[in-house]
C-alpha cells in the first residue's frame, strides 16, 4: 500500500521545555492543520524533556488525528524514552527504532523484528536538520 | 579485648558509589543508612569505640536525617585530610590502650561476622588482617594490631589499597554487596525485603509484609501491595499503587494516581501526579532507569521534585514573608487601612435569573 501524501520528518531539538515546546508548536502549527499530514518526529537529539514538552507531543497528536493524519516517534533517546514511560504516554505513540523504519511504517506494516532493516525501497522523502521537509 | 573502628565514607574517586553528590553509603535502605546500618552491625560485636570519618560535602549532610549525626562520633574532613585524620584517630586509639583496630571504608556493604574475623586474625599471629569476597576482591575492611601504629600510618596513606607487610586473608562467604551503582542500592532492598540480606525495616509492620515509618500518611484509595517499605513522614496520594518490593524512604511525597513499581524513591523526592515509575531509583532529582542503565537529571517538579527539609521550608516561608510585607503594608495605607467591603446582593428574583443565566455573585467596594 504506498502512500503519495506529503511526509514531514522533524527533528526535536535537545531542551524541549515550556519555551522551546512553544515555538516548536507554532513552527509545526500549518504543518499539523495541513490535510492528513504524515509527520515523524525524530526524538535521537532530545537530552531534556519535561511536562510541557510531553504536552506539546500530546497536543501534535491531537491536532493530526482531527486532521486524519498520523504521527509516529523515531530514534527516541534514552533520556526521552524515560520520560515518556514515565508519564505513560509511550502507549500513545508508534515508536520506531529508526526515522527509515517510521518512514517506511506510513506504506507498509513494520514487524518489531523487522525493523531497522536497510530500506529496500528508494525512499524520496529526504531527513532535515532543522526545517521540515516534504516529500511526494 | 578492647576492640574499636575507624570507618571511613569515601567514595571512589572514579565517580562510583555515589548518587549525584551523594555517597550511597549515606542513603537510606528501608529506613536507615548504610552507614548506620554498618555501625550497628559494629556495635552488635561490641566493638567499644567507633569513630566515622567522612569527605562528604555539606549540600549532601542536608538531606541527612539528625539521627545520623545523633548516633555516631562523626568527624567531617575534607577529602585531601582524610587519611591523614584517619591515623590521627588510629594513634589516639592506641595511646588509649585499644589492642585491636577495624578499618572499614563503606562503599561496600557486608555483614561480615566480626567475631569470626578477630578469631582469625589471633590465630593468624598476623600484623594485619584483610577482608576479601568469595571472589578475592577486597572489600576494604581490615583489622590492624593496635601497636603496629607504621603499618596502619602505610596502609592509610596507601588508601587502603596498599599494605608494608604481607596481609593474612580472610575469606568472606556471607552478603556483601558493592555499592557502586543505583541498580545496587536497588538490589540491596530488594535482598532484604527477600531475606537474603539481614537489614530489617526501620518501622512497624502495618501488614504482613508492608512497613511504615512514624508519621507516614497514606490516604484512603491508595494501594500499597506487599512487600513494601513506606518511610518515615511520608505522603502517598489518593489512588496511587505502590508495588513489587517498592521502597519509599522518609518524607517522599508520591502525588495522587501515580505507580511506582519495583523502585527506591530516595529520601525528600517529589513524584507528580499521574506517572508511571518503574524499575528506578529516583532522588535528587535524578532518575536512573535500572533496565535501560540511563541517569536523566530532571529539572521540572511536576515529574520528580524534591521536598525541602523542614528547617528550609521554614526559613523560604520567614524569607516570602518579609518580601510580601512592605508591598503589603503600603496597599494597606493606600486605602486608609480599611478592609474592603462586602455589599450584600439582594436575592434574584427566579425571573431576572433566567435572563442573566447566571448566578448573582458578591462584589467588593471600593
Amino acid at each position: 500500500m504506498q502512500s503519495n501524501r506529503p511526509m514531514v520528518i522533524k527533528r526535536l531539538p535537545e531542551q524541549l521545555n515550556q519555551r522551546s515546546a512553544r515555538s516548536f508548536w507554532q513552527e509545526m502549527r500549518p504543518i499539523l492543520q495541513s490535510d492528513r499530514p504524515q509527520i515523524v518526529f525524530d526524538l535521537s537529539e532530545v537530552k531534556r524533556l519535561d511536562a510541557a514538552g510531553v504536552e506539546m507531543l500530546l497536543q501534535c497528536v491531537v491536532e493530526v488525528v482531527k486532521q486524519d493524519g498520523d504521527l509516529k516517534l523515531a530514534a527516541v533517546s534514552p533520556a526521552a524514552a524515560v520520560i515518556l514511560e514515565m508519564t505513560r504516554s509511550d502507549r500513545l505513540f508508534e515508536i520506531y527504532e529508526s526515522v527509515s523504519d517510521a518512514r517506511r511504517s506510513f506504506s507498509h506494516y513494520v514487524p518489531a523484528s523487522a525493523r531497522s532493516l536497510p530500506v529496500s525501497a528508494p525512499v524520496v522523502a529526504a531527513e532535515s536538520e532543522d526545517k521540515p521537509e516534504q516529500a511526494a | 579485648m578492647d576492640v574499636r573502628a575507624i570507618v571511613l565514607v569515601a567514595p571512589r574517586p572514579d565517580g562510583a558509589e555515589r548518587l549525584g553528590d551523594m555517597p550511597i553509603a549515606l542513603l537510606d535502605v528501608l529506613g536507615r543508612s548504610v552507614l548506620q546500618r554498618v555501625v550497628d552491625r559494629m556495635r552488635g560485636f561490641a566493638i567499644s569505640a567507633i569513630t566515622v570519618l567522612g569527605d562528604v560535602e555539606a549540600t549532601a549532610l542536608r538531606v541527612l536525617p539528625q539521627a545520623l549525626e545523633d548516633d555516631l562520633r562523626w568527624v567531617r574532613v575534607p577529602g585531601a585530610d582524610l587519611w591523614w585524620a584517619a591515623q590521627q584517630v588510629f594513634a589516639n586509639y592506641a595511646q588509649s590502650g585499644a589492642e585491636f583496630v577495624v578499618v572499614t571504608r563503606v562503599g561496600p556493604y557486608s555483614e561480615i561476622d566480626y567475631d569470626a574475623l578477630l578469631q582469625s586474625h589471633l590465630e593468624g599471629n598476623s600484623r594485619i588482617t584483610a577482608v576479601s569476597d568469595a571472589g578475592g576482591q577486597s572489600l576494604d575492611t581490615f583489622v590492624v594490631s593496635a601497636a603496629r601504629r607504621d603499618d596502619a600510618d602505610f596502609l592509610l596513606q596507601h588508601q587502603l589499597r596498599q599494605s608494608r607487610v604481607p596481609c593474612l586473608p580472610y575469606r568472606f562467604t556471607g552478603y556483601g554487596n558493592r555499592l557502586a551503582t543505583a541498580a545496587d542500592l536497588r538490589q540491596l532492598a530488594v535482598d532484604s525485603f527477600d531475606g537474603c540480606a539481614r537489614i530489617v525495616p526501620a518501622g512497624e509492620q502495618i501488614r504482613p509484609g508492608i512497613w511504615a515509618g512514624a508519621g507516614a500518611r497514606i490516604q484512603r484509595g491508595a494501594r500499597i501491595l506487599a512487600p513494601a517499605f513506606i518511610g518515615a513522614r511520608v505522603q502517598i496520594g489518593a489512588a496511587a499503587v505502590i508495588t513489587r518490593g517498592s521502597v519509599l524512604e522518609h518524607h517522599v511525597r508520591v502525588n495522587c494516581g501515580t505507580v511506582v513499581e519495583d523502585s527506591t524513591l530516595l529520601p525528600y523526592t517529589s513524584v507528580g501526579a499521574g506517572l508511571d515509575v518503574a524499575h528506578a531509583v529516583v532522588g535528587f532529582r535524578r532518575f536512573t532507569s535500572l533496565p535501560r542503565r540511563t541517569e536523566i537529571e530532571i529539572f521540572d517538579s511536576k515529574l520528580v521534585g524534591y521536598v525541602l527539609p523542614a528547617r528550609l521550608r521554614a526559613l523560604g516561608c520567614a524569607v516570602s514573608l518579609f518580601a510580601r510585607l512592605p508591598s503589603k503594608l503600603t496597599r494597606g495605607w493606600g486605602r486608609n487601612g480599611a478592609a474592603p467591603e462586602l455589599s450584600p446582593v439582594p436575592p434574584a428574583s427566579s425571573e431576572a435569573l433566567s435572563k442573566s443565566g447566571s448566578l448573582p455573585v458578591a462584589t467588593g467596594r471600593d
